[in-house]
């Protein structure tokens, strides 16, 4: 909860006072999805060890291995939804509008866990049989930041024909966590519920990901006690 | 199958020993491009049937690295066999280690809290337990400390207190009774009797031939992964002994 206060004041100061960017209180609107961000990707770090981590209590007890991953996003679910009171105060200082759309965060946070619990379980197995998933993970997870709008918004790209210009809106335009951040930070920044293109986007990729995380997970989690 | 049974049939665990073991993904992508790693399997255990009928007391005896625990493990479910199948019906109590599912940062307490979680049981039926497996463990105010100071017969107590409490169908012993003094000693075989006449399975695991004649009739000797012999429990360590006169014991890599 402390880190992403403090993550906020940083970017909230190098984006107001050393960058200007012209956005109407940016640190709501950094707020509201890098809350969401740093859910997804602290969870995916800490689950990806949980296997390895509970090692002493899988090779001796059984245990449904899948609730060490889970647990993890459920305990980084807490902190999120603990980290969302500060926002909100944080409207209330700004007077940023409260609307109704706001009713629509807990179906983002849903599907954002959805997704979340997904990619820990198949990054947690990955790193069973191969150790240096995790430092790979960690290098993917920054770059993933960048490629995802968590500091700026689609709208705020404008036009450039470059090659490399159009592979990056490509790629934000297949990146499930384009829609998964849109459903949080559209009814916190924009008082709006996100469209339904957006929606069903959202909540396929978020489905798709549990169901192959779950598969692969369960699928090679007998074969875990050999390699831990 | 009833409660408490557990049936293996030609049952078999291989180990994969890798000459160079791929740990990570750089590892895996070089050896592509040299050459294929190379996997001896090891039987830890082959060809094993066992019929255990509810309320039967079994030993199982064989020489370090003969497969015991690996058979163990496959009954308590942390091991699936490689071949064959292990069928087990009922709760079971598996004290496979000394203090298997302990959290050496937790108090005594909390870990009777989290034991009772991995076998099945709620906070509440726990709290109701509670006062029993203190009482039984013998540890007064040491339950309030973290379980990383204990010593390892403190760690055995309150292991065995845990597990005698949860109403087992199956009780796994392995070793852990030598840790305990011989006053608690005496006090977990007068446990094990009562379970055996309320019709508890019993797995049994030890070196100690007293021990093992005075809680089993039954014993099955394991050598070298294989079912050396299955029948009366004198018969079974005369079995044992002759064996290891034989060649010198000690896990052997068997090229597939």
């Amino acid at each position: 909860m402390l880190n992403p206060l403090l993550l906020m004041i940083v970017y909230t100061v190098v984006f107001t006072t050393i960058m200007p960017v012209a956005q109407r209180n940016f640190s709501i609107f950094l707020l509201a999805a890098l809350l969401p961000w740093l859910f997804f990707s602290t969870a995916v770090l800490q689950g990806l060890n949980s296997i390895l981590g509970n090692q002493e209590l899988i090779r001796k007890v059984r245990v449904p291995q899948a609730v060490f991953p889970l647990s993890v996003v459920g305990s980084n679910l807490v902190n999120f939804t603990l980290s969302m009171l500060p926002l909100f105060l944080l409207m209330a200082a700004l007077k940023q509008r409260f609307s109704t759309a706001l009713f629509f965060v807990p179906v983002g946070m849903i599907l954002l866990t959805i997704f979340t619990s997904g990619v820990t379980l198949l990054l947690a197995t990955f790193t069973v049989f191969f150790r240096d998933v995790r430092h790979l993970a960690e290098v993917l997870l920054q770059m993933m930041m960048y490629l995802s709008p968590v500091l700026y918004d689609l709208n705020m790209l404008g036009a450039n024909k470059n090659w490399w210009f159009r592979f990056f809106q490509w790629f934000l335009a297949v990146n499930p966590i384009t829609y998964l951040l849109a459903l949080i930070r559209e009814p916190v920044y924009y008082a709006r519920v996100p469209d339904a293109a957006t929606i069903a986007i959202a909540t396929g990729s978020s489905f798709v990901a549990l169901a192959v995380g779950y598969k692969v997970f369960q699928r090679l989690a007998p074969r875990h006690i050999h390699y831990l | 199958m009833r409660n408490g049974e557990i049936r293996i049939r030609d049952a078999g665990v291989s180990y994969r020993l890798y000459r160079e073991r791929v740990t990570t993904l750089k590892e895996a992508v070089v050896q592509r491009f040299r050459h294929l790693r190379s996997a001896e399997m090891f039987w830890a255990l082959r060809n094993v049937s066992l019929t255990i009928p509810p309320g039967d007391a079994i030993a199982f005896v064989g020489h370090n690295g003969s497969g015991k625990s690996t058979l163990l493990k496959t009954i308590a479910g942390v091991l699936q066999p490689s071949e064959g199948e292990v069928l087990v019906q009922g709760r079971i109590s598996p004290m496979i280690e000394l203090g298997a599912g302990f959290d050496s940062e937790l108090t005594g307490r909390d870990n009777i809290y989290l034991n009772g979680a991995l076998l099945g049981f709620s906070r509440k039926q726990m709290e109701a337990k509670f006062d029993g497996i203190v009482a039984f463990a013998e540890l007064g105010d040491f339950i309030d400390m973290p379980i990383k100071n204990y010593s390892s017969g403190m760690y055995a107590r309150l292991g065995f207190a845990i597990a005698q409490d949860v109403e087992p169908e199956i009780l796994i012993v392995d070793e852990v009774l030598a840790v305990g003094d011989e006053r608690f000693q005496e006090k977990c075989k007068a446990r094990i009797k009562d379970f055996r006449t309320s019709g508890v399975t019993f797995v049994f695991v030890s070196h100690a031939h007293a021990a093992v004649s005075e809680l089993c009739a039954r014993a099955a000797v394991l050598h070298h992964g294989r079912l050396a012999f299955d029948g009366h429990v004198e018969q079974a360590w005369e079995r044992y002994r002759e064996l290891e006169r034989g060649p010198a014991p000690g896990p052997s890599a068997a090229a597939l």
